[in-house]
């Protein structure tokens, strides 16, 4: 029988999905992106904050991809969001234009439509950006996936800096990252009204990944 | 091509989860020599760990364990399946995960621990169902109590918060403090049902206990524990190993060797993965490989002297395949925040439903209301909505805060038509063929998963709850057993009340697959203490004759 596999040890790293994904991200990398914040944030999973990131710190990918920059830009629309992390929303826009060829062109005009008027919050933008093209709905979806879940092209972009951690901080720790000490679960957390806003987009249909 | 090297060992063990190494380890420590010989590699936890990390579907528990391609196990819990392929009118609900590698499917279980109640062994008699164990609850009690210091259970003084099962020695931890959503649950339950919560026995650590510490509330024990706060198997190998005891990874059992009387075991056969075949001999055999692994390998070592495989001439290794079904529903509380999700997993639980007169027309279970981080759920449940900005935040710590999730432990009954059977078509890279299982659940389960619905939608009331999400039909809990099952009639059953089979004298199996009813608890303290038990008879018979 060919000798394909090693006895022991075995390195599981070899064959996990964790290393499967850093190759292809790091294909992808050298590929699309060649540039140094990318490889600091995927690579070595470095968890910057969100909260008062400067944008400005990191190497822009714009150079490269003009559509990086608008994606920063309709990204901050649709986050309701002052700044956002330069390093994480390249790697997010990596993903996002990976996963779907019509995605760089829906960016754009995303973009463009952001241009063409007044829009003072993310569900009024997104509402009309529906209304304008029914299928730039997905790409919304996309970007927020990518902000606020870390995850782009079915693949974990940032687990612990995602933006729904950073808005949960007050009360619950991503798996595995609790730093709370001994039983901090007994104590109260804190409480959260009934929230009154509205859905901008259609409702999609919900499903659960299978385990 | 056979190795020139025979290897030997006083005791062979095939399986090095908590059954095959907790085994090892009391036996080396009594100066017996052991080898075990497991089919996956040695592994560590920082590496499953940094693969959960990056695992964007987190809820999958078998995603941070990638198989190696000579010990596949299931790849997840979705039929059709690449390893486990299952059929009948059922075949998703038997979809079971399991792990093959060094420390077994522990690396991914939540450390619930409970025994089971002293009428789970007397089903038959007390209720008419299924079967009867060959042994009593009395017998396995000490064991029990050697299985809860052996892994470092915490719970509820007895005195205070009795769960059925008489003890003689107070659980070797203090209860773990439930946390603020498990106490709210608690007191509706109290105040606005018959029913109760109690504390969850659990393998994990409320005080530095075994070298480990304390439990920190990473809130993952299910895929992975990142502290190791949580017993699983891997311990009892390191124990085992500091003893004396020779583990092998990457040693794929396929043969079981008999002497021409077909009475005792000579020998079991193994793979490498490069598929060259090592020979290791011993006075006695224990195989501690899971329900569906002991089954599988049972039954591909049959041979003209074992002609349906081995020890099996009553013709029940793979039958009476059960599992503890499982009802499950998502739903938004409409009361106060309770952000589940912080603390351990699984630490409370309704336990009225474990035992009563009913059990002679329907299937008894437990409920966990599961303390699990929902702010994932809540944010892919939020952006489905068409949410987005400011109004998705609120969303997603509106969600994260009021998501409940609960599940039932449903019980099964043996039928022999539920059965593991070889594949036909499907093999590994060795050439060993799949687990193929068929299963229908039995009326007895179907109407108390029933019950439990009812049950659940009484509790969705009384929280106001909304956005009701019901796992479609019935899923599995990954509790496989009855594939060897235990038996005083070797006409119809595979092994005697000591998990010796009723075939060969010095084969044993430690594992699930012997227990004649599943109960309701979850069964890997169960599993545990027989293998503490196997050990037991062992020790006596090897040094004392």
């Amino acid at each position: 029988m060919k000798k394909d596999w090693p006895c022991v040890p075995v390195n599981l790293q070899n064959v996990s999905p964790n290393a499967m994904r850093m190759a292809r991200l790091m294909r992808m990398s050298r590929r699309d992106m060649l540039m140094t914040g990318m490889g600091a944030a995927v690579t070595y999973g470095v968890a910057s904050g969100i909260a008062g990131a400067e944008e400005t710190q990191p190497s822009p990918a714009s150079g490269a991809d003009p559509v990086a920059t608008q994606f920063m830009a309709v990204s901050r629309l649709l986050t309701d969001r002052p700044t956002l992390d330069l390093r994480i929303g390249n790697a997010i826009y990596a993903g996002i234009v990976q996963s779907s060829a019509d995605r760089q062109a829906q960016i754009s005009k995303l973009h463009d439509l952001m241009g063409s008027g007044q829009f003072t919050s993310a569900s009024a933008f997104a509402a009309a950006a529906e209304k304008a093209d029914p299928a730039l709905k997905d790409v919304i979806h996309d970007i927020m996936t990518g902000w606020y879940r870390g995850v782009a092209d079915g693949k974990v972009v940032v687990y612990r800096s995602a933006l729904m951690f950073d808005i949960t901080k007050d009360a619950i720790y991503p798996k595995t990252y609790a730093t709370g000490g001994p039983f901090y679960w007994t104590t109260q957390p804190p409480e959260v009204d009934r929230p009154t806003g509205h859905p901008a987009l259609s409702p999609s249909k919900f499903v659960v990944e299978p385990t | 091509m056979p190795s020139e090297q025979t290897l030997s060992a006083d005791v062979v063990i095939v399986g090095s989860g908590v059954a095959g190494s907790s085994i090892a380890n009391e036996l080396a420590r009594a100066g017996i020599s052991v080898i075990v010989l497991e089919a996956g590699p040695r592994v560590d936890r920082q590496h499953f760990v940094e693969n959960f990390r990056n695992l964007e579907n987190k809820p999958s528990y078998q995603g941070p364990f990638p198989a190696v391609p000579w010990a596949r196990h299931p790849p997840n819990q979705i039929t059709p399946n690449d390893y486990l392929h299952t059929s009948g009118p059922n075949a998703e609900a038997y979809q079971q995960v399991y792990l093959r590698m060094m420390g077994g499917t522990t690396w991914h279980w939540a450390g619930c621990a409970w025994r089971y109640l002293p009428s789970d062994f007397e089903l038959k008699t007390r209720y008419g169902q299924g079967r009867d164990w060959a042994l009593k609850y009395e017998d396995l009690e000490p064991f029990y109590y050697q299985a809860e210091v052996m892994m470092g259970v915490c719970g509820p003084d007895p005195a205070k918060e009795d769960l059925g099962s008489p003890r003689k020695q107070p659980y070797p931890m203090e209860a773990l403090p439930i946390s603020y959503a498990a106490q709210q649950f608690r007191k509706l339950i109290d105040e606005k049902t018959p029913w109760r919560v109690v504390h969850e026995p659990q393998a994990r650590n409320t005080r530095p206990y075994d070298s480990r510490p304390t439990c920190e509330g990473h809130n993952n024990c299910m895929p992975i524990c990142p502290i190791g706060a949580m017993y699983n198997g891997s311990y009892s190998v390191y124990h085992a190993e500091a003893a004396g005891a020779k583990f092998i990874p990457n040693a794929v059992v396929y043969k079981i060797e008999r002497d021409s009387a077909n009475k005792r075991v000579t020998g079991v056969q193994y793979y490498d993965p490069d598929k060259n075949s090592h020979r290791v001999t011993g006075k006695y055999f224990v195989i501690a490989a899971h329900c569906i692994e002991t089954a599988k390998l049972l039954l591909v070592s049959a041979d003209e002297q074992s002609p349906d495989g081995v020890a099996n001439s009553s013709g029940h290794v793979g039958r009476n395949m059960m599992d503890h079904t499982g009802v499950q529903v998502t739903f938004i509380s409409g009361d106060k925040a309770l952000w589940p999700g912080r603390g351990p997993l699984e630490t409370n639980v309704i336990d009225n439903f474990r035992d009563g007169d009913w059990r002679n027309e329907r299937g008894a279970y437990l409920v966990h209301m599961v303390d699990d981080n929902q702010v994932d759920f809540a944010t892919q449940m939020a952006i489905s909505k068409g949410y987005v900005g400011r109004e998705l935040e609120e969303q997603i710590r509106y969600l994260s805060s009021h998501t409940v999730r609960l599940f039932s432990h449903n019980e099964a009954l043996p039928d022999p038509d539920n059965r593991l059977t070889l594949s036909k078509t499907n093999k590994d890279i060795l050439g060993i063929p799949h687990p193929d299982v068929y299963y229908k659940l039995p009326e007895y389960t179907v109407k108390s998963c029933e019950h439990t619905r009812k049950v659940f939608k009484e509790l969705i009331g009384l929280m106001h709850g909304t956005d009701e999400e019901w796992t479609p039909g019935y899923f599995p809990q990954d509790h496989p057993s009855g594939s060897t099952i235990m038996g005083t009639d070797p006409k119809d059953s595979v092994v005697d009340g000591h998990c010796r089979t009723h075939d060969h004298e010095n084969l044993f199996i430690a594992s699930s697959s012997v227990f004649s009813t599943v109960g309701t608890g979850n069964i890997t303290l169960t599993v545990a203490a027989l293998a503490l038990r196997v050990a037991d008879t062992l020790k006596k018979e090897l040094l004392h004759g």
